[in-house]
């Protein structure tokens, strides 16, 4: 197997812009990802697209407006994975040698998509999207386990987004710069006892896009050399009662294969960039992820470990809570995030000395399945 | 107005009115709900029709105060934990008290929405009061 860098990241403007198409935004981040690497676009040899909502032909439509075609292209949807799992093909082509430089680009719309106004629900046909669950109350029913079942207080759920919109502050790309308290939160709309819209991540439109490359063409172009030092998906295991809401089995085994994979432990990452859609998921994810011991979730984010500055700084863009979560480009999103980070160049979010970083996405639910139904984890190093 | 079945396959007719119905596996004892074309666990293709509990306890709960499809809001659903080691998803009746993670629940039949002159049925847990 090949060692893979990451030579160059670019991403779109991200907000409510009803007037872009998705592949416009698409484009404009394979474009900021090829300047940024400096390359001609027309080296790439292959191209994943990810987009989840109304997708067809996503990176071909992408490529074409940065004039490149008639190359292997590839289109990728995993739920809120998605953006992830592109980036993690392409990894594979160039880590088993099947091609040696490629793009992944993740775009999405989703204040035009045909759920505009609704909340995000499961697959068509399924019996729990049927009997009315969604993303948010599926969250919400994590969220009251937690509380009833874990001693968390409404505060502990909401402080990953009181820290998220603090953090996103510093990050010039992300929707709402704007900090928030918990009253604010407690204050804001109602959507599933007891997620507020300011526990959700809001409506976003985006693209971002990562060229990944061997070492041979990456020490041409950069001195930087951000290593993939793993890359991992997986699908949930069956539903199980004996499977408690709040501790699942797809996160710990997706995050034991990564660290593995890798041959580190969640002890030498320096940053996370994780699945933030509502505030109680970053708050789960601290012991699905490693991150801390079972059980210590909520002592790990009351002592402000995850801050920037903190012991191991999650979610310092700002995470989906601030800067939005356009779904086919989330994923791609964070490994731009981290490579940033990685590169120290983050601005003023950067996470000091930052030498490996984690880019994690989950999502998709279905009836029979385990919650959530996929994952994908990048671990990069410099 | 005439009540029309939200889903047929979920359930069985009884002397007693609605019944929610799962498949058994015989070999291996796990029991899927809704029912399945084979046991997940073990792949047998031979599965029984069971009846299940109509009571339960309540695994964790929300009331989405949003539109979800064509349900009338605030729309109330909940995880379930039956006696049969089955797990289900559920719309609940709002009661007097509210809900708590661990409260023993009924299932009753009730509408989930009217549409056309007709009352789409279906299952719903409420708390034993």
């Amino acid at each position: 197997m090949r060692d893979v860098y990451v030579i160059g990241i670019g991403q779109s403007i991200f907000g409510k812009n009803p007037q872009y198409h998705p592949i416009f935004l698409g484009a404009q981040a394979a474009k900021a990802a090829i300047k940024d690497a400096g390359i001609d676009p027309r080296i790439l040899q292959v191209a994943y697209g990810s987009r989840v909502m109304d997708a067809t032909q996503t990176a071909q439509d992408i490529m074409k407006h940065v004039g490149v075609a008639n190359i292997d292209m590839n289109n990728v949807e995993n739920a809120c994975a998605s953006g992830g799992t592109a980036v993690h093909m392409l990894w594979k082509d160039i880590a088993y040698g099947i091609y040696d430089i490629g793009i992944a680009v993740g775009c999405e719309s989703m204040t035009t998509c045909s759920i505009a106004g609704k909340l995000v629900g499961v697959a068509g046909g399924d019996l729990n999207g049927d009997l009315g669950i969604t993303m948010p109350s599926l969250a919400a029913l994590v969220a009251r386990r937690m509380m009833e079942t874990r001693g968390a207080t409404i505060e502990d759920i909401a402080r990953s987004s009181i820290k998220n919109h603090r953090n996103a502050c510093l990050n010039p790309y992300a929707q709402y710069k704007k900090a928030i308290t918990l009253e604010d939160i407690l204050k804001a709309k109602m959507i599933a006892d007891p997620l507020t819209t300011l526990h959700c991540c809001p409506v976003t439109d985006g693209g971002a896009a990562v060229i990944l490359c061997t070492g041979d063409i990456a020490r041409k172009y950069t001195t930087k050399l951000v290593k993939i030092i793993s890359s991992v998906t997986l699908s949930a295991t069956f539903d199980s009662t004996e499977e408690d809401l709040v501790d699942v089995e797809i996160m710990r085994s997706l995050a034991a294969k990564a660290y593995g994979k890798a041959g580190i432990g969640p002890e030498d990452l320096s940053l996370v960039e994780l699945h933030d859609a509502f505030s109680m998921e970053e708050l789960y994810s601290y012991e699905g992820l490693l991150l801390c011991p079972k059980y210590e979730g909520i002592n790990f984010l009351r002592s402000g470990a995850t801050e920037i500055g903190g012991k191991l700084p999650v979610n310092p863009s700002g995470g989906l809570l601030s800067l939005g979560h356009p779904l086919g480009a989330s994923g791609v999103r964070v490994v731009a995030e981290v490579t940033q980070h990685l590169r120290g160049e983050a601005g003023a979010r950067q996470v000091q000395g930052a030498k490996v970083g984690m880019a994690q996405m989950v999502g998709g639910y279905l009836t029979g399945l385990g919650a959530p139904s996929v994952g994908v984890i990048n671990l990069l190093a410099i | 107005m005439e009540n029309v079945l939200f889903r047929k396959d979920l359930f069985k007719e009884t002397a007693e009115g609605y019944s929610l119905v799962g498949n058994k596996c015989p070999k291996c004892g796990k029991i899927a709900f809704p029912k399945a074309d084979f046991c997940t666990h073990c792949l047998n293709e031979n599965l029984e029709e069971v009846e299940l509990s109509k009571r339960g306890t309540l695994y964790s709960w929300t009331i989405t105060r949003v539109p979800v499809g064509k349900y009338p809001i605030p729309h109330a659903i909940g995880l379930i934990l039956l006696p049969e080691n089955v797990r289900m998803v559920a719309p609940l009746i709002i009661g007097k008290q509210d809900f708590k993670v661990g409260t023993e629940m009924e299932m009753k039949i009730a509408t989930y929405w009217t549409e056309n002159d007709k009352n789409i049925i279906g299952y719903k847990f409420k708390a034993i009061e």
